[in-house]
């Protein structure tokens, strides 16, 4: 049997409500509730393989990350399966707070550009599977420029340098985020994956731009890929992640049947 | 030494309880048991493991820093204890893996002594041959099970999540273990008198996985 694949939600967090993102610009959508009761959220979970959650508030303080935690402990009471939760974090404290309050992975990008030992620390203590590094990169012909702090921080090092040093590095997996093809519903970037020759030794997901089921098979498709992730609420949520879930086992992407 | 009763004989209803050695998340083992409306006790103190019956030993990341933690706070013998007097043994994930004899350190490669209740030991994936599959192992994965007590009721093969480097490498003389593919045949399920373990997590694994922590947590 083939390795199986990954289809992943991620829900983007910020006081209390939850976001659509477009570009990297936040949209507010609803509240926790909202999101249970509009989006029949417990049952959409049945066909999902993950689900990640981002905390997009800027600086976050004590209270924003307890509000957090609040609000995904209730989300997550009837979901059962691997949360991956991500934000703002820039200290060891901050991840083991994630972990304590039930993240199985936690989601990494501006942390692995400013300090490695602390990331050296999590693999450490929670393991390599439980780190997860997101890129968010731009293309500007044909290059791909890496950016940190949602999306506002230029990085200096190049996709090739920043890929290299990850592949040797203790981190679980690794997410490409376009922020070009963030929230359009146009499609993912694939031509990214073009860039990646060497064969990398962790899980590698791809994001942004997925709005049919066709182009979570298109990305699934690739033998680089591991998993798709889309965070658009507007065109998945509902049925739609049964009926992409579906599509994609019919045109026979090895997926999981729950 | 005289004959002790065992504890199994004196309760009549079951009483699941869960080792909290602070290594690895166990809210979603609790909100799991919370949805199927089991009562547990988290254990933070093995001096607390009194008149239980179902004992749950979850747990993720490194073999030898589990185990030692589980020496330190003197949990090791406790479960010797628990298991001998027929308390029923759940162990997840790195809580499977302690179950074995031996596992492996991760820089150095050394052998760790486990909890020893199964032959064999934890070692990272591929480390023969030249199969070069992404590690860790992460996501749903298929089991075939053998429709033993635990199973009943549960679609066959199912699919359960993983996350895992490391697996156990089974002995023959293992009656019930059940297996699965990722680049070769690992361990995922073992099963010996009132002792069981999952290399996944049932209770990150949608419905199927709470079926079989309820068909656990039911056995007398």
């Amino acid at each position: 049997m083939s390795v199986l694949k990954r289809i992943i939600f991620c829900l983007y967090y910020k006081d209390g409500f939850f976001y659509i993102s477009r570009n990297f610009r936040l949209q507010k959508v609803g509240d926790r509730e909202w999101i249970i009761k509009n989006f029949g959220f417990d049952k959409t979970s049945n066909y999902i393989d993950e689900l990640i959650i981002i905390l997009v508030k800027k600086e976050p303080s004590y209270s924003d990350f307890n509000n957090f935690l609040k609000d995904v402990f209730k989300l997550k009471k009837n979901i059962f399966i691997p949360i991956t939760l991500g934000g703002g974090i820039r200290d060891f404290k901050i991840s083991k707070k994630y972990f304590d309050n039930g993240a199985d992975k936690i989601l990494i990008n501006t942390l692995i550009y400013r300090n490695k030992t602390v990331v050296e620390k999590i693999a450490d203590i929670y393991g390599s599977q439980a780190i997860c590094v997101m890129i968010d990169y731009k293309t500007t012909n044909n290059q791909h420029e890496l950016y940190s702090s949602s999306g506002t921080h230029k990085e200096s090092i190049n996709f090739e340098g920043h890929l290299k040093y990850l592949n040797n590095s203790r981190c679980g997996e690794i997410i490409l985020n376009s922020i070009d093809n963030d929230g359009n519903a146009e499609g993912i970037n694939l031509s990214i994956l073009k860039k990646i020759n060497k064969k990398i030794s962790q899980p590698m997901l791809i994001m942004g731009g997925a709005g049919k089921p066709e182009h979570l098979v298109q990305a699934l498709n690739s033998e680089k890929i591991s998993g798709v992730v889309t965070a658009n609420l507007f065109n998945f949520l509902g049925e739609g992640l049964k009926i992409a879930r579906l599509h994609a086992i019919k045109k026979k992407i090895p997926l999981a049947i729950f | 030494m005289g004959t002790k009763i065992p504890n199994s004989m004196t309760i009549k209803k079951n009483k699941i309880g869960i080792v909290d050695y602070g290594f690895g998340n166990i809210t979603s083992l609790e909100n799991a048991l919370n949805y199927l409306k089991l009562d547990y006790t988290s254990l933070k103190n093995p001096k607390d493991l009194k008149n239980f019956s179902h004992l749950f030993l979850p747990g993720v990341g490194a073999f030898e820093a589990g185990i030692n933690k589980l020496k330190k706070m003197k949990w090791d013998n406790k479960i010797h204890e628990f298991v001998k007097s027929g308390g029923y043994l759940f162990g997840i994930c790195l809580g499977m893996q302690l179950l074995f004899k031996h596992g492996t350190n991760e820089k150095t490669n050394q052998e760790i002594k486990g909890l020893g209740f199964f032959e064999g030991k934890c070692e990272k994936f591929f480390t023969k041959g030249d199969n070069k599959l992404p590690l860790p192992h992460v996501g749903f994965n298929q089991v075939e099970h053998l429709n033993t007590k635990v199973w009943k009721n549960i679609k066959n093969p199912s699919y359960f999540y993983f996350v895992h480097s490391y697996r156990a490498n089974y002995k023959k003389d293992q009656d019930k273990c059940l297996f699965t593919d990722y680049g070769e045949r690992f361990t995922s399920f073992v099963e010996k008198s009132n002792i069981f373990g999952s290399q996944f997590h049932p209770e990150k694994s949608h419905l199927v996985g709470l079926e079989l922590i309820k068909n656990f947590c039911e056995l007398k």
